[in-house]
């Protein structure tokens, strides 16, 4: 497979009071018009990848809102799937250019999530749960907590392996100037940070963000053009308590198993990753079933320094959920958008050097839906 | 958590199949943060169980401290209310458990 990426755009994270989704539509998509050099007149068809817009503000048909913004009248889709909105939007994207439908895709992600108080965003990110567990009391913290607790009583990882994931994505974020918290944090803080659902703090945890990603897909690849090689989708139960384990992700395994075999290419090939480290303990699961390391050895990996800028392998270069921000639709656009412009040289201060291989992970609800793609320039 | 009585009638028909069902703790947690509905009862306790019939299911452990709770706690189920009821809604009922 080789789908080409022509131009990208993305607006900052963050808690933005003062933009509307209208406005950080219209910015990411202008952008990655402009980065495209095409005219809109070009675009065969729009993707756009959000899940609480409807809930949260009444808005619905969010497929031909985005268009309308822009100008266009084109087949235009509106994705859910959770957290992984955005990249199955990109996967979706990629499915109708294969099949012959369209040249030049539009993929836009995007949410507005600070209009509205944190506990009603929680409970609205419970929809990617299940009724089982909203009848528990349980939230995404409760879920991912249970899993770390699994993770620590099978594997021994530690709160200190935990926290030092957040330290290296926040590390990275203070090199992106679009990133949400763009500063260090120290292991300390993360673990004195409070308590939200124990073993997982405050810090451990991705925030509540605003933001859009876009980019423009293209059956054609130009030289020197960065180009989707492989994208792979699978879902498991919705139901944490209905999986076979608690520690693996099934669906990410299943997921990477097929983009590695698409793209002919095997973990150690690849050159750095952007990963859904929505809570620490979850890229942590994420370095193993993506096959960087043994099961079991993920927070060891994580603390050993491999996965940051200047180790073997960099993982969310861009501050990943956890310091770049987490506008769950946008997510899995942003992810994409960070490995074209590291594998084009284009990251400045947070450079991957001789990089030529990326992957990109993004998931929906505790592992419900996992979407894979692996870049390559 | 739903507003629909016609919801509720259908779910409560249901709620019987989970009575009087024992089993063990294979991992649970505090909450300290919890959704709307269950800010009151913070901190609270949930856990994944197995049954003795070796289905699992996520829930909220009740009637327990903190100190008494672990890996392989035999437990059995109760009805309780859901989570908060406002004066003019439906109250919801669902699965807990508790120690045995």
């Amino acid at each position: 497979m080789k789908i080409g990426i022509a131009g990208v755009g993305i607006t900052k994270f963050g808690e933005l009071w003062g933009k509307s989704l209208e406005d950080l539509i219209i910015d990411a998509a202008n952008q990655a018009l402009i980065d495209s050099k095409l005219d809109k007149s070009k675009i065969d068809a729009l993707f756009i990848g959000n899940m609480l817009y409807g809930k949260l503000s009444n808005q619905d048909h969010l497929g031909a809102f985005a268009a309308s913004l822009l100008g266009i009248n084109v087949p235009a889709f509106r994705i859910e799937a959770a957290c992984a909105s955005g990249g199955l939007a990109v996967h979706l994207a990629i499915q109708s250019i294969l099949a012959g439908s369209y040249e030049n895709v539009l993929v836009i992600g995007a949410e507005k999530m600070t209009d509205y108080p944190s506990s009603e965003i929680s409970l609205g990110l419970m929809g990617a749960g299940s009724e089982e567990e909203r009848h528990a009391g349980l939230t995404f913290p409760g879920l991912y907590a249970l899993m770390a607790k699994a993770h620590i009583q099978k594997y021994g990882t530690t709160k200190e392996q935990l926290a030092a994931t957040a330290v290296k994505n926040h590390y990275h974020a203070s090199l992106n100037s679009n990133a949400q918290y763009p500063f260090e944090i120290s292991i300390e803080k993360v673990l004195k940070s409070g308590s939200i659902v124990e073993p997982l703090t405050l810090l451990d945890s991705s925030p509540i963000t605003d933001g859009a990603a876009a980019i423009i897909l293209s059956k054609s690849v130009k030289p020197d053009q960065v180009y989707i090689a492989a994208s792979a989708v699978s879902s498991d139960n919705l139901n944490l308590s209905s999986r076979e384990t608690l520690t693996e992700l099934k669906a990410t395994q299943i997921a990477a198993k097929k983009a590695y075999t698409q793209a002919k290419v095997s973990p150690s090939d690849i050159d750095l990753a952007e990963v859904h480290d929505c809570f620490t303990i979850a890229e942590i699961l994420a370095m193993e079933d993506l096959g960087f390391c043994k099961k079991g050895q993920g927070g060891k990996f994580i603390e050993q320094g491999t996965t940051r800028l200047g180790g073997k392998l960099p993982v969310n270069t861009s501050g990943g959920l956890k310091a770049c921000g987490h506008p769950v639709g946008a997510t899995g656009v942003k992810q994409i958008l960070e490995i074209a412009q590291q594998l084009k040289g284009l990251s400045g201060k947070r450079q991957v050097k001789k990089a030529s291989v990326g992957l990109t992970q993004n998931v929906g609800g505790t592992g419900a839906t996992s979407v894979v793609h692996i870049l390559k320039i | 958590m739903s507003n629909s009585p016609v919801v509720n009638w259908r779910e409560i028909k249901s709620l019987h199949k989970f009575l009087n069902k024992k089993g063990e703790i294979l991992v649970w947690t505090k909450v300290n943060v919890g959704p709307k509905g269950f800010e009151h009862q913070v901190p609270y306790f949930v856990g994944i169980v197995e049954f003795e019939d070796k289905t699992k299911r996520s829930v909220q452990i009740v009637d327990c401290e903190e100190k008494d709770l672990k890996v392989g706690l035999k437990i059995e189920t109760v009805v309780r209310k859901l989570g908060k009821v406002e004066a003019a809604e439906v109250i919801d009922y669902t699965v807990k458990v508790k120690p045995i």
